[in-house]
């Protein structure tokens, strides 16, 4: 009993002190319950979209709203197209609901929740060229395309044995893209030959040069040679008439004759979207601003394939989307 | 006349008894869905199948992408031959659907396969997976199953710290925690081959922080004893890996043959 006493002691005359110290310890209990439970349940998400007509910004939406709506948070959509002055009632909506985080998807509901919410948590997807938007703290993203290492791994899974894949680039659009490629692809031991065009004109000299080196050509996203057209026929041409299969970024090309396509697949954009916002939420994001999708979406064009005699592994069968045959 | 009359009546029975048996092969429907993938290939599926088994007997087959759908299509019995993974087929026992595993499916001479939870080297035990994402390819109640499996009772309460992220197939899943995008993917063992061939560098960074029970891979059932048409069309199945274009359509499921469970 007198160990008691004398423990109570000294408590007795820090009173006070105590009582602020027991008084905070409830408030950062309350804040963190606030924080960790209520808040999360109460909290507002703004979804931007640019364009909600467009299939692939509708897709990434419906699958966002489904996980945030799995995790009981409310939501309040604004879809930029619906709107006659979308500008001046996104500031206001903006102002009036407070939201706790905004996500907009396309860089046009980017660049707009930027100007009026520069200091709010910031998501997006689906922006194109992301490198290029005004990215403050607090704002993070998922991309728009894999990266190269994805694509170039998920190309190995199809085609295992092929070593030399060439490639036609504008240095001024896609030289640090096209350094990326080539660090990637020879850590898996896969040589990229790359060769840099001014201008479309260039692209049947480049080809002639290029083609006979290679073992697959691979269409990346370059404007220039991309251009027109005449310019991705000219590729396919070349391609076929020196029997060298076609690698794409986008599904678009396997009408022309691409043996294989791989892009990001549209649903998982949207649920890692919704992740990435819930973490924002809770403050726990992981490194990195902007991440690479990350789910595929697998086309193989047998047709193209079985005319250029050329085998595949069969066991990454289980990975393809979408089989294209002769008969379409 | 009297020769004329048992000409048509053997005509007419000709007649009926093979359009009749050509109906009834109409309805003769292999049933599938897979919550143990989320890869939206259906319409290629459907083709592939359809144009091999219409050519083996006249059978179809009929892809889900939906839970519901498929369980609604069991309990009306319309299907014949139910494709369907062992996990969802003993949740449906559990409810008292009386479906039989009548042949397994094969990958490499295996029947079974377990399930890893994958991380980089970094992440030392399944607790520091609190407030992380994982991902997996699956719908999210298999995906939050099995993770319940591998955490066990332990460490079960870790479940409502972690977020799932539900990506399209298993490769996706172990490449994410590779890439950065999750902190650990739930898949099949047999997966982590397939990194280890395509991307060895990343193989080497990931360790298994744990293992489901095994179990077998996809499984095609019945909810009777199979008749004679049942078992016609479960030994075009079981053949399938005979020719280029069955296995090729097997290895769309993930499998490359089929075997008898005796």
């Amino acid at each position: 009993m007198k160990c008691f006493n004398n423990r109570r002691a000294p408590y007795k005359r820090l009173e006070p002190t105590m009582k602020i110290i027991d008084f905070c310890k409830v408030l950062i209990l309350l804040s963190a319950f606030l924080v960790s439970a209520g808040f999360a349940q109460s909290s507002k998400v703004l979804i931007v979209n640019s364009d909600n007509a467009v299939f692939r910004y509708e897709t990434i939406a419906t699958e966002f709203k489904k996980v945030l709506q799995q995790n009981a948070y409310q939501w309040t959509e604004f879809n930029l197209n619906s709107h006659a002055d979308a500008e001046a009632e996104l500031k206001q909506l903006i102002q009036q609901e407070n939201p706790a985080l905004i996500y907009c998807i396309g860089t046009k509901a980017y660049s707009l929740a930027r100007n009026y919410a520069y200091n709010k948590k910031l998501l997006f997807s689906a922006a194109i060229n992301w490198r290029r938007l005004d990215i403050g703290e607090g704002t993070y993203g998922v991309a728009n395309e894999l990266s190269s290492a994805q694509e170039i791994s998920l190309l190995r899974y199809f085609f295992p044995t092929i070593k030399n894949i060439g490639l036609l680039y504008n240095d001024k659009f896609s030289r640090e893209y096209v350094e990326t490629i080539k660090k990637d692809a020879l850590a898996l031991g896969i040589n990229i030959i790359n060769q840099p065009i001014n201008d479309a004109q260039e692209i049947s000299e480049a080809l002639n040069e290029l083609l006979p080196k290679i073992e697959m050509f691979w269409i990346i996203s370059d404007p220039v040679v991309l251009s027109s057209k005449a310019s991705v026929q000219k590729i396919f041409q070349s391609a076929q008439q020196q029997k060298k299969p076609v690698y794409a970024y986008s599904d678009v090309f396997i009408e022309q004759g691409a043996v294989l396509a791989i892009s990001a697949d549209l649903a998982t954009i949207g649920r890692q979207s919704a992740s990435l916002a819930l973490m924002m939420d809770k403050d726990k994001v992981p490194g990195g601003t902007v991440q690479s999708p990350a789910g595929s979406t697998v086309t193989l064009n047998k047709c193209a394939l079985d005319a250029l005699q050329l085998g595949f592994n069969q066991d990454a069968l289980d990975s393809v989307n979408k089989i294209v045959g002769c008969d379409k | 006349m009297k020769r004329i009359l048992p000409v048509f009546f053997i005509f007419s029975v000709f007649i009926t008894g093979g359009y009749w048996s050509a109906y009834s092969n109409i309805g003769s429907i292999i049933y599938f869905y897979n919550p143990e993938t989320n890869i939206n290939n259906f319409a290629t599926l459907k083709t592939a199948f359809d144009t091999y088994l219409v050519n083996h007997g006249g059978y179809y087959f009929q892809p889900f992408d939906d839970r519901k759908n498929f369980e609604a299509v069991i309990r009306e019995k319309k299907g014949d031959i139910y494709l369907l993974s062992s996990w969802h087929l003993k949740a449906l026992q559990q409810k008292n659907v009386p479906l039989k595993i009548a042949l397994v499916g094969t990958s490499k001479g295996n029947t079974m396969q377990r399930k890893v939870l994958s991380t980089k080297k970094d992440i030392a035990n399944v607790a520091m997976l609190k407030n992380t994402v994982v991902a997996g390819a699956g719908s999210q109640e298999y995906i939050h199953s099995v993770l319940k499996q591998i955490l066990g009772k332990e460490q079960e309460a870790l479940l409502k710290d972690i977020k799932i992220l539900i990506v399209p197939k298993d490769i996706d899943a172990i490449m994410a925690v590779g890439f950065g995008m999750a902190t650990a993917a739930i898949s099949a063992e047999s997966s982590l081959d397939k990194l280890a061939m395509i991307n060895p560098n990343q193989f080497r960074e990931l360790h298994g922080l744990g293992f489901s029970e095994k179990d077998y891979l996809l499984v095609a059932a019945t909810l009777k004893k199979p008749e004679q048409q049942e078992a016609q069309l479960l030994e075009v199945l079981r053949k399938m890996s005979e020719t280029d274009a069955g296995e090729e359509n097997l290895k769309l499921l993930g499998i490359d043959g089929w075997r008898a469970l005796q």
